[in-house]
């Protein structure tokens, strides 16, 4: 196809003008300025990248700078990228906008990100790649500038919704972009719709559950690829979670996607150092977590609440409380009267707790920035208090914060504060790999949520070695946990993502809830062993058959 | 471009513009004053001027320092992707679109001078992939030759803005709006002789993906708005084309035989 022929003469009616007008005219120099300027700004060539020169002083590494070739040159501007969490995905979008906006392919952009995470992707482009990216605030902005950050949520609504519809984009970029998979939701229908010259979708788990979800996933960007849906499930699909024809699906889904992963970047990764603390109850609190059982075998409270009451009892006797006192409300009996006085009797007791004296020695000692994760909203509030008493200053952090406060914190905590203490990970992305020190104050029963705390300081940009310390209380749930499980199938060890893998394929996404139903269900601390010992020897195997198919994999080419 | 080629780039424009260069103590450092007009380019303070101009105060313009090294602190860090230097290349080539000249000539030649129009463009070639080049073109307007690498033949030259007193111009024959029209007809009929196989890549590129569409739709009888919607990405996406716009355009009055005949190309 012969390409067409545009001459651009908007200019000459102003060259005529001055001719007639006897000028004004400019002088030699500056006419040989702006040819040089010109010249020095044409890319001589459709191939390379022109970027990474322009961005002296941004260290990319050699995995990014060829993503964003790939997606470029090889997939024509559309592309899931789907690195391993932590090597940069942001920085590859960046790079790639960057490249095409050099080469006057793009001007008008979008990125949908969580709204966690708007004002990161606008400093990050802004700083790192001086792209002029703004966060929407107003309802102009849609229009009258050409790089906007917006959450899915607020771009979906009116009269947000209809004024995008209007622009005319060149490049749609979505982060988190897993959160698409079910195409019956507003949000799929809502990027849908857009339309896509370019476009780019970022997630770190590209493949989870079902095979469906890849389906959609690709169709958004590319419609037709893996033909429609009914096509589709011929060709690959045997059952809900198997494949056939594996094959030749990867090769297709290889051709929109990059991912990139640990072991192949070649990068120094910073060590873990992990220590884990056996850490004795005061007497006090022996005594009032040993006479939690009584509720139980009173029959006051179910198997199931007895165990939330002990790994509360286990953080803090602020988090025991404020079960405690629901159940008190709801069952009070002039009959059980003696027992709940007796109980609160030993709460109020409780004058310290070991694992905050434990941490405060800790904090001293690594004199370091340091994140402490607990599971309880009291006992974070309980630990800022008792760290400030002890001349430490916190910053807390929690999912619920709203983003102007989740920034807020997290510059408080990189400027001037040694501590903060979160209740979550926030599953997506604040980073905090400025810090190093991670204690996990208390474990989750879900090993993914381990994973997402370790990934918020093991990442790319990390320059120490990371230090995580493990809190469990001697001879309770917590420490079985930590004995019998996670260090068991070497979670703190992990590489983050392989878990997720290992997980999806063995079918168990709940671990927490077969952790649970193992306390609740063994008479003994010898079957709860036992029983944890399966599920730590069925991940392990797991772990080794998964190894075994990457090496596989990776000498055979696919 | 190197950082010594930025720093000259730099102190040409400022010196070319009036502003004032500053001393400083070594090369790595830029400091310049600027004039007023500079000032409104570069320093996006409208509301300062306003303000000045309204009240009839005599107004203190700004002084810029850069810096080419990236380990000293003082001063704006300038490289080839800042966004200051990309300012100042808009402003430089806004400001340096039309001119007009004469040529120097030596003391015992005739004193004719002839009409030339002279065209920088940047020829772009765009898919899904872009690329450009830039063309420099002079077509003489009396007897229609026609030269490329106009501008660096230019660069070799003695040029002012005033016609000498010893010299007079020849009148041209081709009007300026026909000689653009021949340069134009010059330029597309290169083009088309250039191979194209980079643009039958990308139509095959968009036919496959336009299969896929249609595939993808196939079962519908009405075709929803997103069909015809990614049709048209896929078509700004792919789609081959040249586009041709102006760097900057000038009259020129020269004389041939201080630098022909070896640059003619065509008639």
């Amino acid at each position: 196809m012969k390409p067409l022929i545009q001459f651009d003469r908007t200019w000459h009616e102003k060259f005529f003008k001055r001719i007639n007008e006897d000028g004004p005219w400019t002088k030699s120099e500056l006419f040989s300025l702006a040819y040089l300027a010109e010249k020095e700004r044409s890319v001589p060539s459709f191939h390379g990248l022109i970027a990474p020169r322009r961005l002296p002083q941004l260290k990319l590494h050699p995995h990014q700078i060829e993503t964003a070739r790939m997606v470029i040159e090889d997939m024509h501007g559309k592309a899931i990228l789907a690195d391993e969490v932590g090597l940069g995905k942001t920085i590859e979008a960046g790079l790639i906008i960057k490249e095409y906006m050099i080469r006057g392919l793009v001007k008008k952009v979008l990125i949908l990100v969580p709204a966690s995470l708007v004002l990161q992707w606008v400093s990050e482009l802004n700083t790192k790649f001086y792209i002029p990216a703004v966060p929407q605030r107003k309802a102009y902005v849609w229009s009258q500038c050409d790089i906007v950050v917006s959450s899915i949520d607020t771009a979906k609504r009116q009269p947000h919704h209809d004024i995008i519809m209007e622009q005319d984009y060149d490049l749609i970029i979505i982060d988190e972009a897993h959160k698409l998979k079910n195409h019956k939701t507003k949000n799929y229908q809502f990027v849908q719709t857009l339309k896509k010259k370019f476009c780019l979708l970022l997630t770190a788990t590209p493949i989870q559950n079902r095979l469906s979800e890849i389906f959609y996933l690709v169709s958004l960007l590319k419609p037709g690829y893996l033909g429609d849906a009914e096509s589709f499930s011929k060709n690959f699909k045997s059952g809900t979670r198997s494949v056939k024809n594996e094959d030749t699906l990867k090769a297709l889904v290889n051709q929109v996607m990059v991912r990139n992963r640990r072991e192949d970047t070649g990068l120094h990764w910073p060590k873990r150092i992990i220590k884990s603390f056996d850490i004795p109850f005061s007497e006090a609190e022996q005594t009032f977590y040993e006479s939690l059982s009584e509720l139980k075998e009173n029959g006051i409270i179910q198997p199931f609440s007895l165990l939330t009451l002990q790994r509360e009892a286990c953080s803090s006797r602020e988090a025991a409380f404020v079960t405690l006192n629901k159940i008190y409300k709801s069952t009070a009996h002039p009959m059980n009267e003696r027992l709940w006085h007796n109980l609160f009797d030993k709460l109020n007791r409780v004058n310290q707790n070991a694992k905050a004296n434990k941490t405060l020695e800790l904090i001293k000692q690594i004199n370091d920035k340091v994140i402490i994760f607990t599971e309880y909203r009291a006992t974070q509030l309980y630990l800022q208090w008792f760290l400030k008493k002890n001349d430490i200053s916190s910053v807390p952090f929690s999912g619920g914060f709203r983003r102007n406060k989740k920034d807020w914190m997290r510059m408080l905590f990189q400027n001037k504060v040694q501590v903060l203490i979160a209740t979550e990970a926030g599953g997506e992305g604040i980073n905090l790999q400025f810090a190093s020190h991670m204690i996990n104050y208390d474990l989750p029963w879900n090993p993914m949520r381990i994973e997402q705390r370790i990934g918020r300081i093991h990442r790319l940009g990390q320059e120490n070695d990371v230090h995580i310390y493990n809190f469990a209380t001697r001879g309770t749930v917590e420490s079985h946990i930590l004995h019998l499980l996670y260090n068991k199938i070497h979670l703190f060890e992990q590489v983050i993502g392989d878990l997720d893998k290992i997980l999806t394929h063995i079918d168990l996404k709940n671990v927490d809830q077969q952790v649970t139903q193992i306390f609740e269900e063994s008479e003994s601390d010898g079957e709860i062993k036992v029983k944890l010992d399966n599920l730590s020897s069925v991940i392990n195997f797991e772990q080794n058959q998964l190894e075994e198919r990457d090496h596989h994999a990776a000498s055979g080419n696919s | 471009m190197q950082q010594a080629e930025i720093r000259d780039f730099l102190i040409r424009f400022f010196s070319s513009s009036e502003c004032t260069l500053l001393p400083v103590d070594n090369q790595t450092q830029l400091k310049v004053k600027l004039t007023k007009q500079m000032d409104k380019l570069l320093m996006n303070r409208p509301f300062y001027w306003h303000y000045i101009e309204q009240i009839g105060a005599v107004p203190e313009t700004a002084t810029l320092t850069f810096r080419f090294d990236d380990q000293i602190d003082e001063g704006e860090f300038i490289h080839f992707g800042s966004p200051r230097l990309h300012q100042i290349f808009n402003t430089a080539e806004e400001m340096g679109r039309y001119i007009r000249l004469y040529q120097v000539l030596p003391s015992q030649a005739a004193p004719a001078l002839e009409p030339w129009l002279g065209l920088n463009m940047k020829v772009s070639y765009q898919c899904d992939l872009k690329k450009d080049r830039l063309i420099s073109i002079g077509l003489q307007l009396v007897n229609g030759v026609l030269i490329e690498g106009f501008q660096s033949m230019l660069g070799k030259l003695e040029l002012i803005q005033k016609l000498p007193d010893y010299c007079y111009t020849l009148s041209p024959l081709i009007t300026v709006k026909s000689g653009i029209q021949r340069i134009e007809r010059f330029i597309a009929s290169e083009l088309e002789t250039e191979p194209y196989e980079w643009a039958d890549q990308a139509s095959e590129r968009w036919k496959k993906d336009e299969d896929l569409l249609d595939a993808f739709y196939e079962q519908e009888e009405e075709k929803p708005d997103r069909y015809n919607q990614e049709k048209k990405a896929l078509e700004e996406q792919y789609k081959p084309r040249i586009t041709i716009r102006l760097v900057n355009a000038g009259l020129f009055y020269l004389q041939s035989s201080t630098f022909m005949p070896q640059f003619i190309k065509d008639r």
